[in-house]
């Protein structure tokens, strides 16, 4: 294993760079000899000994009784808790400047984000050499903060990784995933954390993790992907697509899939009104934040609690979430959403079934100023996901891995296989790698 | 008056509908984990038993039964529900379009589904001054929702059809008599155009008594030629009224959408590893056509226990059902708290020979009577130390009659002399001779010396 670094090295990358929001308070595991490996996990996915806030206000001081699954079968290969990584609010964001616990900083440049919402896994994986960080994607929340801090994002089909322990966003979109700076590092730990947990139902249909050798011969380019995208992310990908062709032997197609452009709407209609669901649960009685008066009527409590605790954004997807579940308007909106679901999923099948991947960029620029995503509307943030929704609303297993740099920043692309096919996905992460020159930060000592 | 209900009532399976939490608990919130509480990241495993049971009571009452079933999130905010939201069914309940016959006619079954209990919730301390605290062992105990059509015509009908269907329920998933207790209703009773909701009526007797106040109070409202506002009410137990529900339940929206974590469930596979069950009154009907015996008689042995319908038939079998039905009605009832506990192959077989000897005139009625008691003594029946008490009943019985001579004088005008034979007999024996035992040797004795 890699060296790790000292306490003080962590804690110091951790004051400029923010990436925990709370970090093991015994990090002496860090000097022992052999060195132990160190992962960290997503601040939504709960862990004995620290707090699960899911970067929430409304969860501060909620210490879970139990290990999320992924994070014990970590723990049970020795490795050690770093800390929780910071994220936007219940992973409500793009940028994880979201979040009620301060904002990760991008390792490559401190005045951009780090991406998200799994912003600060992305951070410690960029800047910690042999680090694991296990980070969740509901619709692109692995890949997004990969490509912004230029490392590898892994996330598993829907259904591979037990999600019991992960605090809900959309429950029928989330996935655990890893991050790491080397393809093998992610044929190490995606056989840990994979498989049937009787505790999850919904992990308990998959076929098992066959990593068995995959090559990787044609590949397929929508052509919906390349419009909007930033200039310098266009011409990354296109040398990236040539490298493919002319250093590995990879057929590149263009293909058509029209209903890409549905997606995003799709998603956000499907992962608000579960999210709007699963965060009626919050407010101030069994657990989390106390910060009402509790002698007055119950809705008044619950109200004021929320009111004060959750953030703009999660207000606003609760509203989003809640409307489209209304009736007259469920038919129209979540209904609907589950039909283009399935359309989406079915034009990936066709696509699939005579390539190994769907290759697109994953973000459409690299990592924005902070001073510009305030100028962000919500929506404009929500269209920067164009890319990573698609594979994410379809269940897909997906990779994002660094394939340029502009500014100094990295551009990632996007591979999208079959169901259950993770190991195509390593494929490319191993033949890519091994030619492709991965830069890392470097962090002033 | 047209009257629809909905049922909740709790399936006994061991552990809850969604988590391993034992459904019986002592301690307030000693019952409860991650899942029941709604921790963040806990997430629900269906317990298969209790969709097992919801198929059999749609079956029942037959229902169709859907091949796949999923679940539902249904959303609102009180204090009880740990997650905001119940794990119901919405879309997909395990049945719909049945039916239940009460009193000879057919109550259309809307739906049966499954759904999960919340918590519960006690008031204490002075008005003004209350606190509210929150048990949830509830919390997550499995419930089946069964929703009547408005087939009901009268407070009185609606109890019946809840008691009727309980019996059945008794036996069909196992609940006992104290869990009725805890059976929930929502009734909706309309006499005229509009409809009222009484919601959350437990028990029995409170559904009767609730129906009975709101139909007297519409009907005073329409006699008075007003209108009856259609709203949801709840009936205080204590005062034995309805009150206008406080809140507004103007046409509530639970925003329901599919319960992600849950799966597709194949019903068809279940419902096919299920046996078909005899429920009591299904079996009293039967048995009342099959041996052409009363409905009432046939009814009242399902209802003692369905072991003595196994009794009765096998009587009914090997003599006349009439008789068949006198002797478990008569001599068999009497001793049947013995009895039960020694019911098997053997004892039914000594039993029908007792009463094939008796209707074959071997041995004598009181005869056959004191072998059915030494049976359910565990004696054997033709034992002469069994025939012992016999006669110590037969002593108890002259000595009084030779004290008491009169008893016989009288006995020819008014029978109801011997009673006094009777009622000294029972006192002296303290109870070790049934009444119908004593009223008979004591026939027997005074027909003797009056002869």
């Amino acid at each position: 294993m890699s060296c790790s670094p000292t306490p003080e090295r962590l804690i110091q990358l951790n004051e400029r760079f923010r990436i925990f929001c709370e970090m093991a308070e015994d990090l002496s595991g860090l000097q022992d000899y052999p060195p132990r490996p160190t992962f960290s996990a997503k601040d939504n996915l709960c862990a004995m000994g620290f707090q699960a806030r899911a970067g929430s206000r409304i969860l501060e001081g909620y210490r879970p009784p139990f290990d999320a699954t992924p994070v014990w079968r970590m723990r049970q290969e020795g490795m050690l808790l770093l800390g929780k990584t910071n994220m936007d609010e219940f992973g409500f964001g793009t940028f994880s400047t979201n979040s009620g616990y301060d904002v990760p900083r991008n390792p490559f440049d401190a005045g951009r984000a780090c991406g998200g919402s799994s912003g600060g896994a992305a951070a410690a994986t960029s800047l910690l050499e042999g680090h694991v960080a296990l980070g969740v994607s509901t619709g692109g929340s692995i890949s997004c903060p990969a490509s912004f801090c230029g490392v590898l994002g892994l996330t598993p089909t829907y259904g591979r990784v037990s999600r019991y322990g992960l605090i809900d966003y959309g429950n029928s979109l989330d996935k655990v995933g890893l991050m790491t700076r080397d393809s093998g590092s992610l044929r190490t730990w995606l056989p840990v954390i994979s498989g049937p947990d009787p505790k999850d139902p919904t992990s308990c249909v998959q076929p098992m993790l066959d990593l068995s050798p995959r090559k990787v011969e044609r590949v397929a380019v929508p052509l919906e992907a390349m419009q909007n995208l930033g200039s310098g992310v266009e011409s990354s990908f296109a040398s990236a697509l040539k490298s493919l062709q002319d250093d590995h032997d990879i057929l590149v197609e263009e293909v058509s899939m029209p209903s890409l452009k549905f997606a995003l709407s799709a998603y956000y209609v499907l992962a608000t009104s579960e999210a709007s669901t699963n965060l009626a649960r919050y407010c101030g009685m069994r657990f989390g934040v106390r910060n009402s008066n509790i002698s007055q009527h119950f809705n008044d409590f619950f109200s004021e609690t929320r009111s004060a605790n959750f953030g703009t954004e999660a207000k606003r997807r609760i509203l989003l979430g809640t409307y489209a579940r209304m009736v007259g308007f469920r038919d129209r909106y979540y209904m609907k959403a589950l039909a283009v679901r399935q359309l989406v999923i079915s034009e990936y099948k066709r696509v699939l079934n005579d390539h190994d991947l769907v290759l697109t960029p994953t973000m459409p620029f690299i990592a924005p100023r902070f001073a510009d995503i305030e100028k962000m509307r919500p929506l404009e943030a929500y269209q920067a996901d164009f890319l990573t929704v698609p594979p994410n609303l379809a269940g897909l297993p997906h990779l994002s891995l660094p394939c340029g740099y502009i500014e100094g920043m990295p551009v990632g692309m996007q591979a999208v296989a079959p169901h259950w096919e993770e190991r195509a996905l390593l494929d490319i992460a191993e033949r890519w790698t091994s030619k492709f020159q991965m830069r890392f930060p470097e962090v002033a000592r | 008056m047209k009257i629809g209900l909905e049922i909740h009532v709790q399936l006994p399976t061991r552990s809850k509908l969604f988590c391993s939490c034992p459904t019986t608990a002592d301690e307030p919130n000693s019952s409860v984990c991650p899942t029941c509480l709604g921790f963040p990241g806990s997430r629900p495993v269906l317990n298969r038993r209790a969709l097992e049971m919801a198929v059999q009571i749609a079956r029942f009452l037959e229902c169709r039964v859907a091949s796949e079933i999923w679940f539902s999130r249904k959303t609102y905010f009180y204090p009880d529900l740990p997650k905001h939201f119940q794990i119901t069914q919405y879309d997909s309940p395990v049945g719909v379009d049945g039916s239940f016959v009460v009193g000879g006619r057919s109550i259309g079954i809307w739906r049966v589904h499954v759904e999960e209990d919340p918590g519960r919730i006690k008031r204490v301390g002075r008005s003004g001054e209350e606190v509210s605290l929150i048990d949830y062992n509830r919390s997550g105990i499995p419930l089946v929702e069964i929703v009547t059509a408005p087939d009901l015509t009268s407070p009185d009908e609606a109890r019946n059809f809840l008691n009727e269907l309980l019996v059945e329920l008794r036996h069909i998933i196992g609940t006992t008599a104290s869990d009725e207790q805890s059976v929930r209703a929502d009734a909706n009773i309309s006499l005229g155009e509009e409809r009222v909701e009484v919601k959350n009526v437990q028990g029995l007797k409170n559904l009767e008594r609730a129906l009975k106040f709101e139909a007297s109070r519409q009907q005073k409202l329409l006699e008075a030629g007003m209108r009856v506002v259609r709203e949801t009410r709840r009936f205080d137990e204590e005062r034995k009224v309805t009150l206008s529900a406080r809140e507004k339940e103007l046409e509530e929206d639970y925003g329901y959408i599919g319960e992600p974590d849950l799966g597709v469930y194949d019903l068809s596979r279940i419902s096919a590893g299920l046996l078909e069950v005899e429920t009591p009154l299904r079996r009293a009907q039967r048995m009342s056509a099959h041996y052409v015996v009363d409905y009432d008689k046939a009814r009242q042995v399902v209802l003692t226990s369905m072991a003595m319908a196994d009794l009765f038939e096998a009587l009914a079998n090997a003599v006349d059902p009439e008789v068949a039905m006198n002797w478990t009605l008569g001599p068999i009832s009497a001793n049947w708290e013995l009895l039960l506990p020694r019911m098997n192959d053997q004892s039914t077989k000594e039993i029908v020979e007792v009463v094939q000897l008796v209707v074959g005139r071997q041995i004598t009625d009181s005869e056959g009577r004191r072998r059915i008691g030494a049976i359910a003594m565990g004696e054997c029946p033709t034992d002469i130390s069994c025939a012992v008490q016999d006669e110590a009943l037969g002593s108890l019985i002259n000595d009084y009659l030779n004290e008491h001579p009169q008893v016989v004088r009288d006995h020819a005008s008014n029978p109801k002399a011997a009673n006094a034979v009777i009622g000294h007999v029972m006192k002296v024996a303290k109870g070790k001779y049934n009444s119908q035992e004593i009223v008979e040797a004591t026939r027997k004795e005074i027909e003797r010396r009056t002869s």
